[in-house]
């Protein structure tokens, strides 16, 4: 076992470790130690939720490259990317089921499910396409391409509508100025195959992945510059969003990029979403000495995938912490009723349980299942 | 009698279509993200198939149902409305208003309503009653009497439980409590029992009282030594007999006190032989009801006496114009429910408006038609200002004024009349006496019998005044319509065989034109055009115009002259008795006075009659007293001879032991070290055995001042209890609200008398009794009626006596209770105990008034229809004048004579520098010491005037407990102007301590090591007048739950909740000559809030 | 009631006769209403109070011989004995007489056992203007009973809907907590229940003061909301539910007035049914005066308010 896998299988475990305390107080006395409440109504897990089924999209849009499309730089990056699906999308749901008051009546959503309602069709949708990326993994285990492909074709429809269904999630509350951006739904997509790419960068970079060395470089080179393709339209949405909010109409949306750009957490937006999610990767990926060493570019997918999340909490946090009505925060104070949210030590806890199972899952398939023993077949 | 339930709340929602909805989904599947936005649009959640929903169902909501709804009487203020007390399981779980006090409905429904059918009716209560739950349902409650711990200081706030009759014993016998040597206990003070002895010293005493020369008072001082040397133990001080016996070292105090539990109180005070029960009324407003004492004086067997403590207050719900001065009825007040549905209907359906004079912004403001923001301590000059627009421009009730006696008032349909025509003898430019008849030869002194005996006469001297300039006898009661004096009202200087006299009119006249309208408007930091346009508005109502003023007139140094001056203004339209002016509360007698009534409460009080000067000295003039002759002016602290119950007097007498050392001090309901200004000042006093050798409180909570008591007794409280509220002058209606116990007392039972009680100022003060074997308690207690063994004793007689109602033949009484009011009456009851309420013992006590005790609690009380609250007009034909309308009036009148001058007050002299006092309105600046000195506390850089007020949500020191209201307000904060703050470089909630010239530090130095800062948070506003800051009541606590206590070795954790924001009463100035007390209005005993100095100090 | 029987005093034939027809007689709860409602206070003499002088007419006017308090109650026994479907429950907020007492927002905590961090209806203040020309104004926010609300579309188990009397209702063992329509309400008029209670930590102390125990007895005794006996245990519904202002269904349906509104000491808020044409509401919502919070989102809010 390399290094690397060791180092991660000890953080994956210390993650677990350190989720058991979040996890417990969730099923123990419910949402009673979290910091999220009835204005900030939606906190870190909501975020990293849709940062996780951005993952689980983006992945399985990664494996069609090697499945569908047949590309053969991307032979054999299938099944490590569909695997990264199935590993990353029951955390999703997770960290989405803890966020339920009544974790345990998640069931009606399937019984008697409101479709007018985006989280029903999300709900449902993302079940389906678990179950579909699960029978795709098991058909591929098989190894047989000709069954696979239609699933996968089907899973990848699925795969682009969840991702436009998260931002229209947002999207329609009519309640929310800065939610109302016809770019929302669209630029989803675009992100979650950035955050496939970037994984599977990490992948290829930390654990070879391939077998043969130039075609490893030569996917690394590709991959980077995908991503920074990618970067680039991030970057571009970014500014259309901001600059549109700040020229922009409302007081609301003025005040919400305010928020993100000058605000508290300013720091954040600028220094892990535009340094170290855009810039630095941008620049290092740039360099065609960087595929030379994996690692490096891994470790930039690793900075990606981070200004990947904390896009998410930027999306969502500062939104809400604006008030629907001025002096509605001093009218009738208390607990869960405040706009500055932090999230608590139990909810970081959760999250961090969540990371560290994903992982941990990973690794462990990657190490075990026959499926990743099989040497590939060489193409004919 | 609830809705036919068969209606559900929740209904079935509709079948859905399933096919159109499978298509939907598909649809919306396969669409993605756009579909989402069809969500957006109406009605597709009803396109899903409808559950069978939990909410289905009949309607429950047995709150609704009578049998679960005791009315009684919210005390969360002052104010007492009406409530409901909405019950389950017996726990108390929804306040509403009782719908037949009219404090609560506009108006207030029918007596005789069905209890039945009044349960789905409820009246508006604020929302300090409506968390009145949390009051009662307070977690740091008392629930056992408390002893400090011996070997620990006062306020060192360690504990121990003792048992009730442990704790009796030891506060009656005394002894070696604390470790701390000997304790005198209440049996020690209870030494002058003998009626016949008590009576012969009292009448040597009044000889020595009332002689006039020194050596006279001497000689009969050494002769009381003589004629009682036998009995010279059981003076106070044989030298200065006048002190009274030893049993007035025996003091009780109070905060919040109302009738029944008052009665109770003043039996057993009676009983025990001491002056010293003394209230908390200067604290609270006081000046106002001692200007209304002093001009309700009646002239009586040739001199001013029997003047009543109360006041007057603006009948707004039909005034078309109203001015309120230093009053805010819609944060506090008596009382928003009552008067605030009266403003906005008035103000916004039918047109009346209203001044608001107020330094803050309040909420009362807000809805003002204009808002004047007059500099703190001026409000005296502000009503002069308008008195003499007013007469300059010839806009006053010149009707009203000229009826000099009761004929003429009726000749012109008025209720009530002045002195304003009478003539008052001119010394050396000074106002003085007024004229007598004899003094000129008008008329010759004539013999009348004596009112209290008339066998014995009196010499009656007519006073005088001009009837188109010729002088006419006076007699202010004349009733015979030929004697009728209408006198001339500007009487100026006029000399009458020597004497120069003016008219009362002219005097105040004088008093107005002291400054013209600018210069008066300049004093008050107003605009004169401002001034103008409210005065001529103000007299262009008739009498639908009234001032209501409040503590922000009272509590200054200058308090009795100002509201003086306020009540004047509004007699110079005639306003009283008027409906829309000046109207006065009116209660129901329950004490069993009336001729009639069932129990009579006199029956059976068998002790001294108490006699001596009081430890506040009021009621006393100080010229007259033998202190006098060894002190001479200044006095060493003031006397209060226009003024009782003078609250910041207590303590620091006490610990001056001016005029003498007090041994016992038992404090109910009151907390005088967080109320009172410069209360820090008390804390040296209280902590200090010597000074104080016994400190006993009743109270609930270990509080601010109960933290310092060495035995603190539990109460039962307010939802707990027996008390008769009574009214509040805003009221026009005769009322008597009934407080009753409406759910199981969380104190536990002991025994006195052999009878289970609850724990509580009633069981505590009959265990006293019975040890002390007082008169008038326990069996027989009371007289031909029989025993006094427990509360219900006296509270349900006085419950006969007001359902009986005040007419001798009992044609006032209340009806019956019928067999469905008397079931809904025990089941609402059913879950108290006992103890508390037997439906046995009670209709024994009630007798055949029972059926009737009942129809009155099962209405919270006796409360008069509406319309009996008001007359119909009585001037037949319209005058001229636009005051001459025919206007309605109260139906319960003040009706006689009211001082716009006071002789009585004139013959008052300061007890500092001996001067007599101005009779009429004036205006005096504030502040100024008690020897009359202005402070130098602006050239000491104290450069902010500080105020207090009060907001809608809490009350005093009793609400940090109502989770409830400090969600609305978790804190208060210092308001200060924009321009002030930008001054010193402040900003919304910086951190600031309020210091001022007697408290530099900004601290409450709590006596037991620890120190809190008045630290409070900035909040800048508009909304204040520049040059003043102001802090709301009710928060900065230290004790009261909010910091951790030790009972019996366990520490009680505090809750921090409780003790947020800043209590900046150790800020209010000390007077510089007392040193241990706030500023004073010596006139009308008022404690000063807010005529202080301070500077703020960032932190 | 043949004490005060009406037929003895004057006008109040005539309003004997409009209670008659507004409540079909008969009816016990015509009899109450009847009772509260019809009773003229005698004038001291046989004739009517003479009015006194100006435009205050409270001591004369038969009409305002009754709170109003009294006539919405009336207005709602009325109501109640339509067909659900046809009656619209609407609120009237009178800004100009709102004195921002916020005894509306306790009373419906009380109310509704509202737990920590669970508010239906604050009262938001705003100060205006510079010294010495400032304003203040107080703003109650009750959930607006939407006829479009987004806050229904949003829920994945149509656990919230809009019931027959147009009222937006939460049912709570339906409702699984996603608190996506808090995000959709654009009023804020929906806040969830963490399961918190004010007295939680309170001190127990057993024996040596009242403590928590005797301290939670109001706070743990149920709440009726939508006329169902809700205890608070556990993590039972309503906890980890959404909750909002149902216009008191519950009272409503007893025939008892919401809890904010017979509490309002300002008579700022008034309920009743607009498609009553003789109710108090349905006057006021024909009045120029009138405004709705955020109409511009086409929410059709039921909340009217009096400027
Ligand atoms: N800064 C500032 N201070 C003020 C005022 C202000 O406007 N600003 N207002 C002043 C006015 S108007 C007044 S009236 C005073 C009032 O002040 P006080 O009359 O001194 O008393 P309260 O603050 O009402 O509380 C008195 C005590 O009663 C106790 N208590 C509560 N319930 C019960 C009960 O049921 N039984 C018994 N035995 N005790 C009970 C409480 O624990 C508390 O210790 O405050 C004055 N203080
Ligand atoms: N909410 C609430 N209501 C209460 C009470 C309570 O504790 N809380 N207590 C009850 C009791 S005991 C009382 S005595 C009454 C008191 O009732 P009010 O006297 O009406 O109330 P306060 O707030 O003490 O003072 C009234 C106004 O005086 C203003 N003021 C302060 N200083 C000055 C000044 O120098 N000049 C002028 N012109 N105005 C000034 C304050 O800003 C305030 O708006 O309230 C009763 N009602
Ligand atoms: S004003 Fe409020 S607190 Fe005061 S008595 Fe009335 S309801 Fe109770
Ligand atoms: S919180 Fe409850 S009511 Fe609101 S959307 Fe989610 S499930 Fe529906
Ligand atoms: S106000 Fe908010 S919660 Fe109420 S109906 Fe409208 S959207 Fe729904
Ligand atoms: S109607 Fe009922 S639920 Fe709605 S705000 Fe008023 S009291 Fe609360
Ligand atoms: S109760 Fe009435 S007056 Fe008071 S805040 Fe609420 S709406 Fe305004
Ligand atoms: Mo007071």
């Amino acid at each position: 076992m390399t290094t690397t896998r060791r180092v991660l299988y000890v953080l994956a475990i210390l993650a677990v470790v350190l989720g058991i305390y979040g996890f417990g107080s969730r099923l123990l006395f419910g949402e009673r130690d979290v910091h999220y409440g009835s204005y900030v109504n939606w906190g870190l897990w909501v975020a990293m939720y849709l940062f996780f089924a951005g993952m689980a999209a983006g992945s399985f849009m990664v494996a069609s490259l090697d499945y569908v499309f047949d590309i053969p730089l991307f032979r054999n990056t299938g099944r490590y990317a569909l695997w990264a699906t199935v590993v990353t999308l029951p955390g999703a749901l997770i960290l989405i089921g803890f966020d339920l008051g009544h974790m345990e009546r998640i069931w009606k959503v399937y019984l008697q499910p409101n479709f007018t309602s985006l989280l029903a069709q999300l709900v449902w949708t993302y079940s389906t396409f678990l179950v579909v990326a699960v029978i795709a993994l098991v058909i591929a285990m098989r190894g047989t391409r000709t069954a696979l492909k239609p699933v996968m074709v089907v899973g990848l429809a699925i795969a682009i509508f969840v991702s436009g269904g998260v931002g229209a999630l947002l999207g329609v509350n009519a309640a929310r100025v800065s939610f109302q951006n016809a770019m929302l739904p669209a630029q989803f997509p675009v992100l979650n195959l950035a955050s496939g790419i970037a994984l599977l960068l990490v992948m290829v970079g930390f654990f070879g992945v391939l077998a043969d060395p130039e075609r490893r470089i030569r996917l690394v080179r590709v991959l980077s510059l995908t991503l920074v393709a990618l970067l680039g339209v991030k970057a571009y949405f970014l500014w259309v969003d901001y600059s549109q909010a700040l020229y922009g109409q409302t007081q609301e949306a003025v005040a919400v990029a305010g928020q993100v750009l000058f605000g508290p957490y300013a720091w954040a937006f600028w220094v892990l979403q535009i340094g170290l999610g855009v810039v630095v990767p941008a620049i290092v990926l740039l360099m065609a000495s960087t595929s030379r060493r994996p690692p490096l570019a891994a470790l930039m997918g690793v900075f990606v995938l981070v200004g990947l999340a904390v896009g998410r909490t930027s999306i969502i946090f500062p939104a809400l912490a604006f008030p629907e009505f001025d002096g509605l925060t001093e009218a009738f104070t208390g607990p869960h009723l405040g706009l500055d949210y932090e999230p608590s030590l139990m909810e970081w806890s959760v999250t961090l349980g969540v990371v560290g199972l994903s992982t941990l899952a990973y690794l462990i398939g990657t190490d075990r299942l026959p499926y990743f023993k099989r040497t590939p077949e060489v193409a004919s | 009698m609830t809705r036919d339930p068969g209606a559900t709340t929740v209904d079935e929602r509709p079948e859905a279509c399933g096919l159109s909805r499978r298509n939907f989904v598909k649809l919306s599947a396969i669409a993605g993200g756009s579909a989402a936005f069809l969500g957006g649009m109406p009605g597709f959640a009803n396109l899903v198939k409808a559950q069978e929903s939990v909410v289905e169902g009949a309607n429950q909501y047995p709150l609704v149902d009578p049998a679960n709804q005791v009315y009684t009487v919210c005390l969360q203020c002052n104010t007492g409305c009406g409530i409901k007390v909405k019950l389950l399981e017996g726990v108390a779980t929804k306040i509403e208003g009782n719908p037949f006090h009219p404090m609560t409905m506009y108006p207030h429904i029918p007596y005789e309503t069905p209890i039945a059918d009044v349960g789905p009716v409820d009246g508006a209560i604020c929302p300090k009653g409506q968390a009145g739950l949390q009051t009662v349902y307070d977690p740091y409650r008392l629930v056992s009497v408390v002893k400090r711990k011996p070997g620990t200081k006062r306020g060192e706030n360690q504990w121990e439980t003792i048992a009730f009759d442990k704790a009796v014993s030891e506060i009656v016998e005394g002894g070696d409590l604390f470790g701390e040597g000997h304790v005198p206990g209440l049996r020690e003070s209870y030494v002058l029992t003998d009626k016949d002895l008590a009576k012969q010293m009292a009448d040597a005493i009044k000889k020595i009282t009332d002689a006039k020369e020194a050596a006279e008072k001497v000689a009969l001082v050494e002769a009381f030594k003589v004629d009682f040397a036998d009995h010279l133990d059981l003076l106070i001080d044989p030298n200065h007999p006048d002190f009274g016996p030893r049993n007035n070292q025996f003091t009780f105090a109070w905060g919040r006190l109302k009738d029944a539990r008052k009665d109770l109180i003043s039996r057993f005070l009676g009983a025990y032989g001491t002056t010293n029960a003394h209230g908390h009324t200067t604290v609270c407003q006081g000046s106002l009801y001692f200007t209304g004492k002093a001009m309700s004086e009646i002239y009586t067997d040739g001199k001013w006496t029997g003047g009543t403590k109360f006041y007057w207050q603006g009948d707004v719900g039909n005034a078309e114009f109203a001015i309120f001065v230093g009053a805010s009825p819609l944060e506090g007040n008596y009382g928003p429910p009552f008067r605030v549905p009266r403003l906005t209907k008035n103000s916004v359906d039918d047109g009346m408006r209203f001044v608001v004079v107020d330094p803050r912004y309040s909420k009362t403001a807000a809805k003002a038609w204009k808002w004047l923001p007059a500099k703190p301590g001026t409000e005296g000059a502000l009503a002069l200002a308008m008195i003499g627009y007013l007469i300059d421009n010839d806009r006053y009730n010149k009707a009203y004024l000229a009826a000099a006696n009761e004929a003429a008032a009726k000749a012109v349909g008025e209720p009530t009349w002045t002195e304003a025509t009478w003539l008052v003898k001119i010394e050396d430019g000074k106002p003085g006496k007024f004229l007598r008849a004899s003094e000129i030869g008008l008329a010759d002194k004539e013999l009348r019998p004596l009112s209290t005996d008339p066998e014995k006469t009196f010499e009656f001297d007519y006073f005088v005044a001009l009837v188109n300039g010729v002088p006419t006898p006076v007699d202010a009661y004349e009733q015979d319509p030929a004697r009728a004096v209408r006198g001339d009202l500007l009487v100026d200087n006029q000399v009458l065989s020597g004497i120069t006299v003016k008219s009362s009119l002219q005097v105040i006249a004088d008093s107005a034109h002291e400054h013209t309208l600018d210069e008066w408007a300049e004093i008050c930091g107003l605009d004169a055009a401002d001034v103008a346009e409210v005065a001529r508005e103000f007299s262009a109502h008739g009498r639908q115009a009234v001032a209501d003023i409040h503590r922000g007139v009272s509590q200054h140094t200058n308090g009795f002259y100002n509201v003086l001056a306020w009540y004047t203004l509004n007699a110079m339209l005639g306003n009283y008795d008027h409906a829309g002016g000046l109207i006065k509360a009116s209660t129901y007698k329950a004490d069993g006075s009336k001729a009639g009534q069932p129990f009579s409460l006199k029956q059976g009080t068998g002790g001294i009659a108490p006699f001596g000067t009081s430890i506040i000295r009021h009621n006393e003039k100080y010229e007259k007293h033998s202190l006098f002759m060894r002190d001479g002016y200044p006095a060493k602290r003031n006397w209060y001879p226009l003024s009782s119950d003078v609250y910041q007097e207590i303590i620091p007498s006490i610990g001056d032991a001016y005029p003498y050392p007090v041994k016992n001090l038992m404090l109910y309901m009151g907390s005088p070290v967080y109320s009172l200004p410069a209360g820090h000042a008390q804390i040296p006093i209280l902590t200090d055995p010597k000074k104080l050798p016994l400190f006993i409180v009743i109270d609930p909570f270990i509080g601010e001042t109960s933290m310092y008591a060495d035995y603190i007794f539990p109460d039962q409280m307010y939802l707990e209890r027996w008390e008769f509220q009574g009214s509040h002058p805003s009221v026009a209606f005769k009322i008597q609200p009934v407080r009753n116990p409406a759910i199981d007392p969380l104190v536990p039972d002991v025994t006195v008398f052999g009878q289970p009680m609850a724990m509580s100022l009633e069981s505590l003060l009959l265990a006293v009794a019975e040890r002390l074997g007082l008169p008038g308690f326990g069996e027989g207690g009371f007289g031909d009626y029989g025993d006094f063994v427990h509360p219900d004793d006296l509270y349900l007689r006085m419950v006969a006596n007001l359902a009986f109602g005040e007419k001798e033949d009992g044609s006032d009484s209340v009806p019956d209770a019928d067999t469905d009011e008397m079931a809904i009456f025990a089941s609402a009851r059913s879950g108290i105990r006992p103890s508390v309420v037997d439906m046995d013992r009670w209709s024994r006590i009630a007798g055949e008034n029972w059926a009737k005790v009942v129809y009155v609690l099962n209405r919270g009380g006796r409360f008069e229809a509406y319309s009996k609250g008001y007359t119909e007009g009585v001037l037949p034909e319209p005058e001229t004048t636009p005051f001459g309308f025919d206007t309605t009036q109260a139906a319960h009148p003040f009706g006689t004579l009211i001082n716009i001058y006071g002789e009585k007050t004139y013959d008052t002299k300061s007890p500092m520098t001996g001067e007599h006092l101005a009779g009429y309105a004036k205006y005096y600046p504030a502040p100024v010491s008690v020897l009359g000195e202005p402070l130098d506390d602006e050239a000491q850089g104290f450069d902010l005037r500080m105020i207090t007020y009060r907001e809608i949500m809490q009350t005093k020191s009793r609400t940090s407990s109502n989770y409830w209201l400090l969600a609305l307000r978790p804190e208060n904060f210092i308001l200060i102007n924009v321009v002030d703050a930008q001054a010193r470089g402040l900003k919304d909630e910086d951190v600031v301590r309020i210091t001022s010239a007697s408290n530099p530090d900004g601290v409450w130095d709590l006596g037991n090591g620890r120190i809190v800062p008045m630290d409070g948070k900035v909040r800048t506003t508009e909304g204040i007048r520049p040059g003043v800051i102001g802090f709301s009541l009710g928060f900065g606590h230290w004790s009261y739950g909010s910091v951790d206590f030790i009972v019996d070795g366990t520490t009680i954790e505090g809750d921090g909740r409780r003790m947020k924001g800043v209590h900046a009463n150790a800020a209010m100035r000390i007077d510089p000559y007392l040193g241990n007390t706030s500023l004073i209005d010596p006139v009308g005993g008022s404690a000063v809030f807010y005529d202080t100095l301070v500077k703020l100090v960032r932190v | 009631m043949s004490e005060h029987d009406p037929a003895t005093r004057n006008g109040a034939m005539t309003r004997r006769g409009f209670i008659k027809g507004a409540l079909g007689g008969g009816a016990l709860t015509a009899i109450t209403a009847y009772e509260v409602f019809a009773i003229q206070p005698e004038p001291a003499t046989g004739e009517k109070l003479p009015p006194p002088t100006g435009p205050t007419s409270t001591l004369s006017s038969a009409d305002d011989q009754t709170d109003v308090l009294e006539r919405m109650r009336v207005e709602l026994l009325r109501a109640l004995d339509k067909p659900r479907a046809d009656r619209r429950w609407v609120m009237v907020i009178d800004l100009r007489k709102c004195v921002g007492c916020h005894a509306c927002t306790i009373a419906c905590v009380s109310e509704n056992k509202l737990p920590p961090g669970v508010v239906y209806r604050p009262v938001i203040e705003e100060e205006f203007g510079t010294y010495p020309n400032v304003g203040r104004r107080f703003i109650p926010r009750p959930c607006m009973q939407c006829d479009n609300p987004p806050c229904v579309p949003v829920c994945p188990v149509s656990a919230t809907y809009k019931n027959e009397d147009g009222v937006v209702v939460v049912d709570y063992p339906e409702c699984i907590g996603c608190r996506a329509c808090l995000t959709a309400c654009p009023y804020s008029a929906r806040t969830a229940d963490f399961g918190l209670t004010y007295t939680q930590d309170a001190p127990l102390a057993a024996g040596l003061i009242a403590g928590r125990d005797a301290g939670a007895a109001y706070e743990k005794a149920s709440n009726f909301e939508y006329g169902t006996e809700w205890p608070r245990e556990g993590h039972e519904s309503p906890i980890g539910n959404a909750r909002k202002c149902h216009f008191c269904l519950h009272r409503i349906t007893a025939g008892e007035l919401p809890a904010c509104v017979t509490t309002c000491i300002g008579r700022a808020t008034l309920f009743g049914d607009a498609n009553d044409p003789t109710s108090l509401v349905a006057g006021l919502i024909a009045r120029p005066n009138v405004t709705r919070l955020k109409q511009e989102l086409g929410t059709e809010p039921r909340v009217y308010y009096l400027t």
